[in-house]
């Protein structure tokens, strides 16, 4: 979990690692490969739904899994129904509430079983069931081998769930260390 | 545990889409978009017979003869403009060109998908402003069609290539909508040129536009190369 | 940033030129059919190859920022296209003069050199507001693409000039033949020029550089900057009656050196905000 204050530079550090910004210096390497070549095993969610409002929620994914090399209709309906949406919805998703947009959001970072998932303040403007389905999704991945580097400021819903927490402050890694240590 | 975790993520997936599939999809997604929402389209048929029409008042038939070429081609690139500046709104509405920078999927497909949606887009467009230009101004065409033809759609293709490149540059501007035709413009006047003088050869009759369709083949071919050599660049700019 | 070298060749330059000014105002033959405003030649001569140097600089340096992201080389692009644009605006200046006085018209569609000048002029000017004009982060890459495009661009705007407007007749502002006397001069006053030149860029360089560690995002730059507004005063549309050629010739003088003053203003204002800036912050 990444915490700290406003303009700390916890959205940069994601895109950076996301391959979205570039390090002033050095490099970022994820196992020993840079971040650009590992792409296909990266997830990100942002702020912005990063999604198309005219397509439908299949229609989306499916653009976006071609992206990915991934042509199979039934990875991404099984991705839909984790993140709870129906996956023979035909409604544009501009359409959509903002609880459903940032599930199919969620969705589109993890239909490819990413290692790495990036996720950038996932739980704002969503209702707090939704919320709870989704931290319940995110500590099944983590159960099963997935990375999760997390931008929240609802540090309560993550408390139990998180590994450890790293704070920054002013562009610069303040502390890090076992979540159980933020509890005090 | 871990070293399987290490091998997961360092192998690439044994499926790869090829390249022009990955442009062909870009095409078919913009196409389809612009199909569900036609406002760029739209907004360009208008614009282009608003320019046709006051061309037609500004400029009497007769005098008018030789310069034909270039009026259909000014009336063209405002209305191409007005397009490629829509080119990336889409794509920067919800933060989608991120999701693209993200996945594996090479930036220079995305490049070709986006310019051959532009092109067939503005194509449909002159295919339909074409006529208008007839009736307005009685039209004949002395020489061979496919010159014509030739000389439209190299122009044509230059002009979006460059156009859609720097519509891509403009996204990181502060006045997008000015920075495209005033970055574009510039580098396009000798296809420009070409393109009204390969025009007026055709139409009039006088002279072979052969040359002008060799200057613009190379033409397009140096920018073409250009555009998709520093694409991947402009798109990470930040 | 003043070491004593650039003080040697500044103190050089003004020699050069002060000598090769009065070469071509005075020692120099007059022309036949041009008589004493073909002077104008050795400053607007010179003020090309200067110019061309500069985009050619700027083309280099574009390219060795796309290889290497070397702050320098982009701080060098920035300088040499805005010194560029500087010396190109001189030609498209004292052309037209000359061009008034020789010919009647200011400005002959068909002449070759001018309106490669003039596209070189806007392709670079399209530059300069790119940068002015793109977000911080993003500035030096996208400039340096465009920079590629721009150079790319102009053997295209050389050809494109010579096929399609050969047919018609070409009252050049050219160089047909030339008196050696007239050619020594030329010489001396090109390389004064380019040294002139090659100073103010050095200057400019490392002014950008200071910004560059200041983090010049945030300067407010002068409005109208080194680009010359030029208002079209009414005597320039009637045609010429009482014909003084001198006046032409010492208009063609002062524009030049009203633009070089002016851009060296223009540079010193700069300074003295960034100065200002650098002292606020502590350095």
């Amino acid at each position: 979990m990444l915490r700290g204050e406003n303009g700390a530079g916890k959205s940069t550090l994601l895109r950076m690692i996301a391959g979205l910004n570039e390090p002033t210096e050095g490099k970022i390497l994820i196992y020993g490969t840079p971040n650009t070549k590992a792409r296909h095993n990266m997830g990100y969610m942002a702020h912005a739904p990063l999604l198309y409002d005219e397509l439908s929620g299949m229609e989306n994914l499916r653009f976006f899994a071609q992206l990915y090399s991934i042509t199979s209709d039934e990875l991404l309906a099984r991705a839909m129904e984790r993140v709870g949406l129906d996956p023979k919805l035909e409604r544009r998703i501009g359409q959509y509430s903002q609880g459903m947009r940032q599930r199919l959001s969620l969705a589109r970072a993890i239909f490819h079983d990413p290692r790495l998932l990036l996720l950038d303040e996932p739980f704002s403007n969503v209702d707090p069931d939704s919320a709870l389905q989704i931290a319940q999704l995110l500590a099944d991945m983590r159960s099963s081998g997935t990375t999760i580097l997390l931008v929240t400021h609802q540090a309560g819903l993550l408390a139990k769930l998180a590994d450890e927490y790293v704070l920054l402050s002013h562009g610069q890694l303040v502390s890090r260390g076992p979540m159980a240590e933020v509890q005090q | 545990m871990k070293a399987d975790a290490i091998k997961a993520a360092t192998e690439t997936p044994a499926v790869n889409m090829s390249f022009t599939r990955l442009a062909w999809i870009n095409v078919a997604k913009d196409l389809r978009l612009e199909w569900r929402s036609r406002d760029v389209f739209n907004s360009m048929m208008f614009f282009a017979l608003v320019v046709v029409v006051v061309f037609s008042f500004a400029f009497e038939r007769d005098e008018s003869k030789p310069v034909m070429g270039g009026l259909i081609w000014v009336a063209f690139l405002f209305s191409t403009t007005m397009a490629l500046n829509q080119s990336w709104a889409r794509e920067l509405r919800n933060g989608v060109l991120d999701a693209y920078r993200v996945s594996p999927a090479p930036a220079e497909a995305l490049f070709l998908g986006k310019v051959v949606g532009n092109f067939i887009l503005v194509s449909l467009l002159e295919c339909l402003m074409a006529p208008l230009f007839v009736v307005f101004y009685n039209l004949t065409s002395v020489g061979p069609l496919w010159q014509l033809i030739l000389v439209a759609l190299l122009g044509t293709w230059a002009l979006v290539v460059n156009g859609t490149f720097f519509a891509a540059m403009s996204i990181r501007t502060r006045n997008r909508e000015l920075m495209l035709p005033l970055l574009l413009l510039p580098i396009s006047i000798p296809a420009v040129l070409s393109m009204v003088t390969g025009t007026s050869q055709v139409l009039s009759g006088e002279g072979s536009p052969i040359v002008q369709l060799k200057f613009l083949a190379g033409f397009c071919v140096i920018f073409t190369t250009a555009c998709f050599l520093l694409f991947e660049t402009v798109l990470n700019a930040e | 940033m003043k070491n004593k070298l650039f003080l040697a060749f500044a103190a050089l330059a003004c020699l050069l030129l002060a000598f090769g000014t009065y070469e071509a105002l005075v020692v120099a033959p007059t022309e036949e059919t041009m008589g004493d405003v073909q002077r104008i030649f050795y400053v607007h001569v010179p003020a090309a190859t200067v110019g061309f140097t500069m985009f050619f600089v700027n083309f280099i340096a574009s390219l060795l920022y796309l290889w290497k992201r070397s702050a320098r080389a982009d701080a060098l692009a920035a300088a040499s296209a805005e010194v560029g644009v500087v010396f190109c605006s001189v030609v498209l200046i004292t052309g037209p003069i000359w061009a008034r006085y020789a010919w009647g018209v200011w400005w002959s569609a068909w002449d070759m050199r001018l309106n490669t000048t003039l596209m070189l002029w806007l392709l670079y000017v399209s530059y300069l507001i790119l940068r002015r004009s793109s977000t911080a982060g993003s500035t030096s890459m996208l400039a340096s693409a465009l920079a590629v495009f721009a150079f790319l661009d102009v053997p295209i705007v050389y050809m494109a000039n010579r096929w399609f407007r050969t047919h018609h007749p070409a009252p050049m502002i050219g160089t047909p033949n030339l008196d050696p006397r007239m050619q020594n001069i030329l010489f001396i006053n090109m390389i004064a020029f380019l040294i002139f030149g090659s100073l103010i860029a050095w200057f400019r360089y490392e002014m950008e550089r200071t910004a560059q560690t200041i983090d010049a995002a945030h300067i407010q730059r002068a409005a109208g900057g080194a680009v010359g507004m030029m208002a079209v005063p009414a005597m320039f549309l009637a045609a010429p009656t009482h014909v003084n050629p001198h006046a032409y010739l010492w208009g063609g003088y002062l524009a030049a050196w009203g633009i070089y003053l002016g851009y060296l203003l223009f540079l010193m204002a700069k300074l003295g905000r960034l100065k200002k800036e650098a002292a606020e912050l502590g350095r």
